[in-house]
């Protein structure tokens, strides 16, 4: 971790801090909110998929959970906010310690539906119990702040990159899962406890998607099962991972930039074509997989570190 | 109500009856490909509106399409093919999950079309075979047996004895069968992998387009259908044990009985609840599918 | 890590370069800028386009006579489009949007409840005034927002004339299967129908809520072993169709057959064709009640003439009632003499001349509650009973607007 770490950290958290006070309109606050957040959402998927090689299609699930208690508390018991998301973080780590203990047992394509099946099971749950509201959703105290939000939202995510980075990238941990992605059996034979880890990345993907799930409630002041328990977040969690780059923290935080604002701006001033962005969309993210596997910033870095070793090879 | 038990049982068989069309070509597409195709759905979407605008201008009789379908996406499935394939073989990354986002954001362009094309709105295909049941009655117990939803099973259990009788009768079959078990050996037997694959992937989308025009006779279609039929398409095949075809209609049966019964004796509310709690629990205890005999 | 570092300064650089690009506000206009949320994509897309043909067609309707008239000068009015893409949040960036960047004066509302729900707040906060032509849903007058009407009653307003109409008729209905499928309104539609049957003294033979787009085959071999008199179901278009059908294909028919919302929409006969014959449903509006408008359309008959004119597809009440939206909007800017741009004297001024008025349109009248569990919401219509026959809609009820008789008990299919 040496100086030019906390020397870039601490400029990104400047120009974060500085944000608000240059961006007035409460519009472009909101987009640059939601592009963070799905930054976190990606970000969180990739830990346990692309370092870990698990696919959590139910990742959506944790970011429900983390809304829904959220609300519940808020609403029915009176709970201030910060409270209550931290106690839906708490909720989605808890979520995940009882089912991924039994599912991560499976490998592959079978742990990818098993986590879709129990989190459409969590959503069909959501629309029939009456504490959640069942069809009609729950409404938040409004609290319409939108530099609030950018802070909460933005601080967040900031923290949750930074404990991931430290985690995965520098801490020996990270190269414990990724021996699991690359040989389970393998890993297991070097000592390691593969069950162990892989619950413990489950855990760390649930509880920061839990959080930003309770912060998205409060922030857009009414949730129902179909926008905080359907596929929609998963799906694009997952496309921003794969089209930004599975296996690092970078890679999915561009992705989730860069396709968040890409889709925001469409909407915002092309939505006369609407049906085209579906069709633009899908292109892309099927190109860059035929062209791009490792998705943009892999494919970049990857030219990059060639160019390096080149480079160095020649000085000798 | 005793006296629905048949009744369930039957709408339980019949319901597995589509799930198994929905669900077959898929699993055959996975066990030889590896390929999870998110596009399954807009296949089936694909095919019920080319069968809703063939009835529309030709007046036939939809079941009598159905060859003229299969035939025009089996060329299509043929023609896409070769692009999975050189996504399937990427030196790195996850292969399965690059099919996966590839054939997902192929779905996302297919549906983003139809909907350009065909607008917002719900269809549905009449046929004559819609109109008319056989009914059974013996004292208090009835039977209602709708004949499209028959027709549905029948087409069901045609395709797959026919896909049995590929796979296990001919050469071709044999060729798939290799190539599903060990990829390179096969390749030195001699098998063309690209060429046999492009066959199966044509045989999978030929099929599931079928289905769709067999599915917007019972049910209406729109150009937003296919995420429902590709999540079922998935849970079938997975149960099932993935890529083991003959898993496929006891996982469906099951499905259907599940849904059958909960409409008729227990509470409708619960009826999806139940059905994905089960597919979960039951992957829980039988991690490669039903069976275990899962890829 | 210099790699952190210049990751930072490009994200920092995209999201912020589009702000030194865009100027909104046009303070000297002398049009009228309206904002209009609704779902023109995802799920709830047909809908959402239905409010926005009739959003439309007022646009152009009005514009044709030169614009609003304020005071002896007319002011055309300028539509300024957001999606909703049937997502919540979009509905609230929508909104958030079009209340900073663009400034509107006003806005035409969403399609659906759950959108509504997320973009009321952020209008309260901007206090910009909207009216919704569709969202029927009772959760959202009960949240009581100041600036939030809308032209078209709730369910639970609406839902127990159709009960009414089938109770009247010979020989009267006795039993009932209800059924709902499980999202806000057809929820609210079930509940409606169920507490309409209950107090007519019908038996509720099963009451279910079941999950959305279920196939109801098993549920239907019930219904036929246990022979109801009235099959009640709130729904979706495609629910609808796919019910219709599931009685087809095991060859039962109730009595009566009632369905809410999707009967009086032209994909439902277009679907079914013969099959959709004698079905019931509810309406606000027809095109041929014998309403008389002050603005615009002078009644029924010509603005679904116009409508068919402008779209080639017929309007249905959710259009009415969205282009009603406009006209309610047009003639309270004419009491309050406001001129665009509005200013937040002016939209309040707007918001309580809205509570006050009472007007005759071609969509019926036009009252907002000012209290009770309709706030806001248009109490000046009547629900209609309707039926198919013939392959259009036909109002059977109440009889003082009832054009022909209902056909009772429906016809069995293989009889047609």
């Amino acid at each position: 971790m040496g100086r030019k770490f906390y020397a870039s950290i601490s400029v990104v958290v400047l120009l974060f801090l500085v944000v608000p006070l240059v961006v007035h309109d409460t519009f472009y606050l909101r987009v640059i909110t939601e592009a963070i957040m799905w930054i976190g959402l990606a970000v969180t998927w990739d830990v346990l998929a692309g370092y870990t090689g698990y696919l959590n299609f139910g990742h959506g699930a944790f970011f429900g959970i983390g809304a829904y208690t959220t609300a519940i508390l808020m609403v029915h018991k009176g709970w201030p906010f910060f409270a209550a998301s931290i106690a839906g973080g708490t909720m989605a780590g808890l979520g995940a310690l009882i089912a991924g203990i039994p599912t991560l047992r499976l490998r592959g394509a079978y742990f990818a539906i098993a986590t879709w099946a129990l989190a459409r099971a969590i959503q069909q749950l959501a629309l029939i119990l009456d504490i959640t509201g069942g069809p009609d959703g729950m409404r938040l105290p409004p609290f319409l702040q939108p530099r609030f939000f950018f802070y909460v939202m933005g601080g967040t995510v900031l923290i949750i990159f930074i404990v991931f980075w430290y985690l995965f990238e520098v801490h020996p941990f990270g190269l414990k899962v990724k021996a699991i992605r690359e040989n389970e059996d393998g890993a297991m034979a070097m000592g390691l406890n593969p069950a162990r880890i892989k619950i413990k990345v489950f855990i760390i993907s649930a509880v920061p998607t839990g959080i930003i799930g309770g912060i998205y409630a409060y922030w857009i002041t009414y949730i129902d099962p179909s926008s905080t328990l359907g596929d929609l977040v998963t799906d694009q969690a997952v496309v921003m991972a794969v089209f930004g780059g599975l296996g690092t923290l970078i890679g999915p935080a561009i992705g989730a930039l860069i396709i968040s604002t890409f889709k925001t701006y469409f909407w915002a001033y092309l939505s006369d074509y609407q049906v085209l962005y579906l069709i633009i969309l899908g292109g892309l993210i099927a190109l860059s997989v035929v062209f791009m596997p490792d998705g943009l910033w892999g494919t970049v870095y990857g030219k990059i570190q060639n160019a390096r070793l080149a480079g160095s090879k020649e000085k000798r | 109500m005793l006296q629905l038990l048949p009744q369930a049982i039957v709408d339980g068989i019949l319901i597995g009856g589509i799930y198994i069309t929905v669900a077959i070509g898929f699993s055959l597409a996975y066990g030889v490909m590896h390929v999870i195709d998110f596009a399954v759905g807009e296949w089936i979407m694909l095919g019920a509106f080319m069968g809703f605008y063939l009835n529309r201008w030709l007046g036939l009789e939809p079941i009598l399409l159905f060859p003229v379908i299969f035939l025009s996406f089996f060329v299509v499935g043929l023609w896409i093919q070769p692009l999975i394939h050189r996504v399937l073989s990427g030196r790195r990354g996850n292969p399965v999950l690059m099919g996966l986002v590839f054939t997902f954001g192929l779905a996302l362009m297919i549906r983003g079309i139809a909907l350009t094309v065909f607008g917002f709105y719900s269809h549905s295909i009449p046929s004559s075979l819609a109109q008319g049941s056989l009914f059974f009655q013996v004292g208090p117990i009835f039977v209602t047996i709708p004949l499209i939803r028959l027709t549905g099973l029948g087409y069901a259990v045609l395709v797959t004895m026919g896909l049995y009788y590929i796979l296990h009768r001919t050469d071709f079959g044999l060729a798939v069968r290799a190539l599903a078990q060990h990829k390179e050996a096969a390749g030195l037997m001699g098998v063309n992998a690209r060429r046999t694959g492009g066959h199966v992937y044509g045989l999978y989308t030929g099929i599931s387009a079928t289905t769709g025009a067999l599915i917007g006779c019972i049910f209406s279609i729109s150009a937003q259908m296919g995420p429902d039929y590709t999540i079922f398409a998935f849970f079938v095949v997975v149960l099932a044990g993935m890529g083991y075809l003959p898993g496929v209609p006891w996982a469906a049966f099951l499905l259907g009985f599940v849904q059958s019964f909960f409409l008729i004796y227990l509470s409708p509310s619960y009826t999806m609840l139940a059905v994905f709690a089960a597919l979960y629990l039951i992957l829980l205890i039988s991690p490669k599918g039903i069976f275990g005999k899962g890829v | 890590m210099k790699r952190v570092f210049t990751v930072g300064l490009c994200i920092f650089g995209m999201l912020l370069g589009p702000l030194f690009g865009l100027a909104y506000g046009d303070e000297g206009r002398n049009y009228f800028k309206v904002g209009v949320i609704t779902s023109l994509s995802g799920d709830l897309a047909t809908g959402g386009n239905v409010t926005k043909r009739g959003y439309d067609l007022w646009a152009q309707e009005v514009n044709r006579l030169g614009g609003i008239e304020i005071d002896g000068k007319k002011y055309p009015v300028k539509l300024v489009y957001a999606d909703a893409q049937s997502e919540p949040s979009a509905g609230a960036s929508a909104a958030e949007r079009l209340a900073t960047q663009e400034k509107v004066d006003f806005i035409l509302g969403p399609y659906s409840s759950g959108v509504t729900l997320a973009c009321a707040p952020v209008l309260e906060k901007y206090k910009i005034p909207m009216i919704t032509g569709s969202a029927e849903s009772p959760i959202i007058w009960k949240q009581k927002f100041r600036y939030t009407f809308g032209t078209i009653p709730p369910v639970n307003y609406t839902g127990s004339t159709p009960m009414k109409t089938l109770a009247s008729l010979t020989p009267p209905p006795k039993t009932a299967i209800i059924l709902g499928s499980n999202d806000a309104f057809s929820k609210a539609t079930a509940e409606a129908f169920k507490a309409s049957a209950e107090a007519l003294g019908i038996k509720i033979l099963k009451y279910d809520i079941v999950p959305q787009g279920q196939d109801l085959t098993p549920y239907m071999a019930v219904a036929k072993a246990t022979r109801p008199d009235i099959i009640a179901f709130g729904g979706h278009d495609e629910e609808l169709i796919n019910l219709v059908k599931a009685l087809r294909q095991i060859n039962y028919t109730p009595k009566a057959l009632l369905m809410h919302y999707g009967v009086t929409e032209p994909a439902f006969v277009e679907a079914l064709g013969k099959d959709a014959e004698g079905v019931f449903g509810a309406t606000v509006w027809t095109s041929t009640i014998p309403t008389h408008g002050e603005v615009l359309w002078p009644d029924a008959k010509s603005y679904a003439e116009a409508a068919l004119k402008a779209f080639n597809v017929p309007a249905d009440y959710t259009q009415a009632g969205s282009s009603a939206a406009g006209i309610a909007f047009q003639v309270a800017l004419a009491q309050i003499k406001a001129t665009p741009p509005l200013s937040p004297e002016e939209r309040e001024a707007l918001v309580e001349a809205l509570e006050k008025i009472n007007i005759r349109t071609f969509y019926g009248t036009v009252n907002f509650a000012t209290e009770g569990q309709y706030y806001h919401a248009n109490v000046g219509l009547t629900p209609l009973t309707v039926q198919i026959q013939n392959g259009h809609t036909a109002i059977v009820g109440p009889p003082e607007y009832a054009e022909s008789p209902a056909i009772y008990p429906m016809k069995p299919w293989n009889q047609r």
